[in-house]
């Protein structure tokens, strides 16, 4: 009995040891040791699952805060963005079906007359690293794509970014258009970028504001229990 | 000091370290040429003669200390083989980078400065400006420094990974485009021109300071050296956040920074002794969106925060004049000058 004690304590070491080491080696932009770590997170019987939530993102989160910082820039985000990647290549095929699920489907894009998408980049990359769904639309995305897309996918969360003041009226004509094509309901908005703001959001009847790559993911995480909620009351009134 | 000086007098006189009639006042006019003419920045970007012709009539309505040729940053890269795409009315951006694939650099031959891809149309708008207005104003040609023009010759994404993985393929495409940046900037001279670099991938929105004095600052400080060598004032443009590495932008030889997000009384307590400072009005919130009395008002700030910065301070637009800037908001800027001493 204190051998197996003994085992499981060594075993959860091991689990920390890798996670961590996950974690460090997306900081670290270390592509090799990510995806030999993923590969020992297999070999371990770590859930692929946790591997990307518990290790990758959570080095993807100390990155977005090294850039927030101004610690890192463009060419390191990208070297930690070909880490994380790379292990998530590895753990891919044994990501159950249906993990990750509770978390909802997010549309995500640059607005229409805009071309910076590195930021919506860094949060597309943390929300996969936190296990949602993107669907990225690229950078300078017209109202109407947004809409078509968030019909296709039926619920979930738009997020749309802007770095330029003069496309800032374009995020309203997006929360107009999902109200006119009945899908706002079904869908939480979300806006980031340097010239919005929370006001700006509640003015355009945005859902909230995202100040960073990490805040975005927060407030995606609590829309998708809430959305989770949602859809178990929904379960339980159907006969 | 009557109100009587031309432009280029007061130019001259200001970068002399002599009297002049009132603050220097040079809003970045590039593209935005294009409207005040009335012609489509397709037109206006592959055309010399249309690109001059736009920028004496933009200079005619507003006034300016400088004029500045510019339309995209990619146009030396162009001349080395980078495919751009041409939107009917916007600036051109990279399509196919020349050096898409590592191999591809071997392949990049020496060009010709004064015939190979568009590099010929900046030069006909310089000629045609010195030609038209040239003995009241001096005319500058902008163009990309050679971190930029590496860029635009191998993919912004792509560099940045080489910065790290293959540093010397980096290295090679500087010491390239470094090359074309030096003949470049003697045929502007030969036109009668005046060579100015700006270097947006330089940054310090995008590269941190180590990337920036390893990989940037060389190639600036020889683009400036060679500039100063053809008896010009070396002007050095960098757009975005400038604080991080405004230091050694001083120290890249430049006569004239140009910066845009940067708080001004902190650039002249920084390097103000040793360089002149130019900027810094939002070009998309104030210029674009805001009014005229916003204008007027961020201008003074500027004026109030730099004016009496020791190596001088010429007053401008923190980066490119937006296309659809309203022409009371130009007019309202130089107007802040003009009445600055009353």
């Amino acid at each position: 009995m204190n051998k197996s004690v003994g085992a499981d304590e060594g075993r959860a070491a091991r689990r920390e040891q890798i996670l961590a080491g996950l974690a460090s080696a997306v900081d670290q932009m270390d592509e090799k040791s990510a995806v030999q770590l993923a590969r020992e997170a297999l070999d371990a019987g770590l859930d692929a699952y946790e591997a990307v939530t518990e290790g990758l993102s959570k080095g993807m989160a100390l990155v977005s805060e090294k850039y927030d910082k101004g610690v890192y820039f463009v060419p390191e985000i990208l070297l930690c963005a070909d880490a994380m990647y790379a292990a998530i290549e590895v753990l891919r095929p044994h990501l159950k079906s249906g993990e990750g699920a509770g978390r909802a489907t997010v549309v995500i894009g640059v607005i229409e007359g805009d071309v910076h998408d590195i930021g919506k980049n860094i949060v597309r990359l943390m929300l996969e690293a936190a296990g949602f769904t993107v669907h990225d639309l690229g950078n300078d995305v017209p109202v109407s794509r947004f809409v078509e897309k968030a019909r296709e996918v039926g619920g979930g969360i738009v997020a749309a970014s802007t770095l330029m003041s003069t496309t800032m009226g374009n995020m309203e004509r997006l929360v107009v258009a999902l109200r006119d094509a009945g899908l706002r309901d079904r869908f939480r908005v979300m806006i980031g970028g340097g010239p919005v703001s929370a006001s700006f959001a509640r003015r355009i009847g945005a859902d909230a504001y995202g100040s960073s790559a990490m805040e975005a993911v927060r407030i995606a995480n609590t829309f998708s229990r809430r959305a989770c909620t949602a859809r178990t009351l929904d379960n339980e009134r159907q006969p | 000091m009557n109100a009587t000086q031309t432009p280029k007098q007061r130019i001259g006189a200001f970068l002399a370290g002599k009297p002049v009639d009132r603050p220097p006042c040079v809003p970045l006019v590039l593209n935005h040429a294009a409207r005040v003419l009335g012609v489509k920045v397709r037109d206006y970007a592959t055309d010399g003669r249309v690109m001059g012709r736009a920028h004496v009539a933009a200079y005619r309505r507003y006034g300016q200390d400088l004029i500045t040729i510019f339309t995209d940053t990619a146009i030396l890269a162009e001349a080395m083989g980078t495919q751009l795409h041409f939107p009917e009315d916007d600036v051109a951006r990279v399509e196919r980078p020349a050096v898409a694939e590592p191999g591809d650099a071997d392949r990049l031959r020496p060009v010709d400065a004064r015939r190979a891809g568009r590099l010929p149309v900046l030069l006909e708008a310089v000629r045609h400006c010195v030609r038209e207005v040239g003995d009241e104003v001096f005319v500058a040609c902008c163009y990309p420094a050679p971190f930029t023009v590496a860029a635009t010759l191998r993919g912004t994404a792509a560099l940045a990974r080489d910065l790290y993985k293959n540093p010397s393929l980096a290295d090679a495409l500087l010491a390239r485009s470094l090359a074309l940046v030096e003949d470049f900037a003697e045929a502007v001279a030969e036109a009668g021109g005046i060579p100015a670099l700006v270097d947006p991938v330089a940054s310090g929105s995008v590269i941190s300071r180590a990337t920036f004095e390893r990989f940037a600052l060389p190639g600036i400080r020889r683009g400036m050296a060679k500039i100063r060598s053809l008896g010009m004032p070396p002007i050095l443009h960098i757009c975005g956040r400038t604080a991080t590495v405004i230091d050694l932008m001083a120290d890249s030889g430049a006569a004239v920074l140009s910066v845009d997000q940067i708080d001004l009384a902190e650039a002249k307590a920084k390097v103000g002794g040793r360089v002149c400072l130019m900027g810094n009005v939002r070009p998309a919130e104030t210029l674009l969106g805001g009014t005229p009395d916003d204008v007027r008002r961020e201008a003074r700030r500027c004026l109030a925060d730099a004016g009496d910065s020791p190596g001088g301070f010429i007053l401008a637009s923190g980066c490119e004049v937006p296309l659809e800037t309203p022409a009371a908001n130009m007019m309202a800027l130089m107007e802040v000058t003009r009445k600055h001493d009353e």
